[in-house]
């Protein structure tokens, strides 16, 4: 653990000085990422100008469902961020590189570009997320109050460990084809779909985004949770689906490193 | 005359041939823009269930918005101008600029490409939409509406293009033009309304989108093809497309004169 925690701090420094080195650059990326964050705030909140709620939530019902889809699609990028380049990986050489080193290649390669403009898009969400929460939670007693929290916890960690299989399923059918990588990029597309409470998509797609593309367990189960509108047979289904999605991840990219045959040495 | 058209023709063949080489790529592409427009298709649904207007939208006003969206986004927005940046940025611009050709109008023939599979994929993808969900659809009741939505398009297109271009010449001066351009896209987006009209908007931040340049390019040709512009908003929108386009020519010739004189052909 010790030498893990070691080596991801040594990668994260020399990602932190690559983007200090390219100043510019990264503050052009950290400034469409609030952008992006700032203005579907504005449309969200514009959109109860006209309607007094979406799929029966409030307009603070719906900026938690939005600030929980930040943090679990925030913290999945900042440690699992290296996974987008395992093509480039692949194409240059890297990968062998990779494997021959005594440490797991998976952790090697999420960690790969640790990017603190994620850090850096964090902090407001956690803070806007602390002045939500006392709004949703009212005057619930001290056992509900850190029931829901803890629960509220475990599932956020849920998602980012589902977050993390989709990732590492993207990372072997990218080793496997050398030219899937932009998968990662569809599944952040259909990740966002949970920017929106998942009650907004009809039945059929909220099943599909429950048990296919599980996003609703990833980042609307913990909101719910918190909401207390988060049956327990749900709670368990959720903690079911993320053990068998890692099982199944884990188990492709081992399969897939059978077949890996180094292409660029 | 002749030359000049087998010669971009050419381009344009090559690039079109590339585009469909890479099939995973493009359909990839096509299933990222599918997921944006199905969740904001889901989401205006639930938003009208029990309404029959919304924003000043009429329920088949809406849904018309969200296609088109995806319709004028692959005509528009489809470009290969991040090629540009990588072009500048390892040199690879100057095999272009020693050859008997335009770099600007290799790049127009490369786009034209990018945008005719992305426009036939869009329409394709829409009738798909529009068969499966039955989504009621408005029709524009004058064929003079017609004549002024592709006229606006086409004055929206170059007005990206002029936007795009200057935008990518940021690449002469820095290798880390990468960022900015990555946030002038999403501020675009967003303030151009491709992901919901800016009616949603309070007016105040409306007004300034549809000052700025942005709004001309999506909102205000949907707006034409919805017939809810008035002949006054008609005039101004495009008067402002078109002094837009003076403004961005000026600006884009003169940043790519100074971008190539400061080109110091840098691993070419």
């Amino acid at each position: 653990m010790k030498k893990y925690t070691l080596v991801w701090w040594k990668l994260a420094e020399m990602s932190f000085l690559m983007q200090c080195a390219n100043r510019w650059s990264s503050l052009g990326w950290l400034g469409g990422k609030i952008v992006r964050f700032v203005f579907f705030f504005i449309f969200l909140t514009a959109i109860f100008r006209h309607v007094p709620n979406v799929a029966g939530y409030s307009l603070t019902q719906v900026t938690f469902f939005y600030l929980t889809f930040n943090i679990v699609d925030i913290l999945a990028q900042l440690f699992f961020r290296g996974i987008y380049m395992i093509g480039r990986d692949i194409r240059e050489g890297d990968m062998d590189f990779y494997l021959i080193q005594p440490v797991h290649p998976l952790f090697r390669i999420s960690s790969n570009l640790i990017d603190f403009l994620d850090f850096l898009t964090l902090i407001p969400v956690l803070v806007l997320t602390g002045m939500v929460l006392p709004k949703i939670l009212g005057a619930l007693n001290f056992p509900e109050l850190t029931l829901r929290l803890i629960l509220y916890g475990l599932l956020c960690a849920n998602g980012v460990t589902i977050a993390f299989s989709i990732h590492v399923l993207i990372a072997s059918l990218t080793v496997r084809t050398q030219q899937m990588e932009s998968t990662v990029w569809l599944y952040r597309d259909v990740a966002s779909l949970g920017r929106f409470p998942s009650d907004v998509y009809s039945e059929l797609f909220r099943a599909i985004l429950t048990f296919v593309f599980p996003i609703a367990v990833m980042v609307s189960f913990p909101s719910k949770a918190l909401l207390g509108i988060l049956s327990w047979d749900k709670v368990a289904l959720a903690f079911f689906l993320s053990s068998i999605l890692l099982a199944l991840s884990l188990g492709s990219w081992k399969s897939a490193l059978k077949h890996y045959c180094s292409v660029s040495s | 005359m002749i030359s000049l058209i087998r010669k971009y023709g050419s381009v344009l063949r090559i690039s079109l041939q590339q585009s469909i080489y890479y099939r995973a790529s493009f359909l990839m592409d096509r299933a990222r823009t599918i997921t944006i427009v199905f969740a904001f298709y889901a989401f205006w649904s639930t938003l009208f269930q029990g309404r029959s207007q919304l924003a000043g939208y009429s329920i088949s006003q809406m849904f018309t918005y969200v296609l088109g969206m995806n319709i004028l986004r692959s005509l528009i927005f489809s470009d290969k101008t991040w090629e540009i940046l990588r072009e500048i940025n390892t040199g690879r611009i100057s095999y272009y600029l020693i050859r008997p050709i335009s770099y600007i109008g290799y790049c127009s023939a490369r786009d034209l490409a990018d945008k005719i599979i992305h426009l036939f994929s869009a329409f394709l993808e829409v009738w798909i939409a529009v068969s499966l969900f039955n989504i009621p659809l408005y029709l524009p009741k004058s064929p003079v509406t017609l004549l002024a939505f592709l006229l606006s398009a086409v004055l929206a297109m170059i007005l990206y293009f002029l936007m795009s271009y200057a935008v990518s010449a940021l690449a002469f001066w820095t290798a880390e033009s990468g960022g900015p351009r990555f946030c002038f896209e999403l501020f675009l987006e967003f303030a151009a309304g491709a992901f919901f009209p800016l009616d949603v908007l309070p007016a105040s931040l409306k007004s300034i989108f549809e000052f700025l340049p942005f709004a001309s390019l999506l909102y205000f040709p949907l707006n034409i093809f919805l017939e809810r512009a008035s002949p006054a908003a008609l005039l101004s929108g495009f008067l402002n497309q078109i002094l837009w386009i003076a403004i961005l020519s000026f600006v884009t010739r003169s940043l790519w004169k100074r971008g190539l004189k400061a080109y110091c052909s840098e691993g070419g």
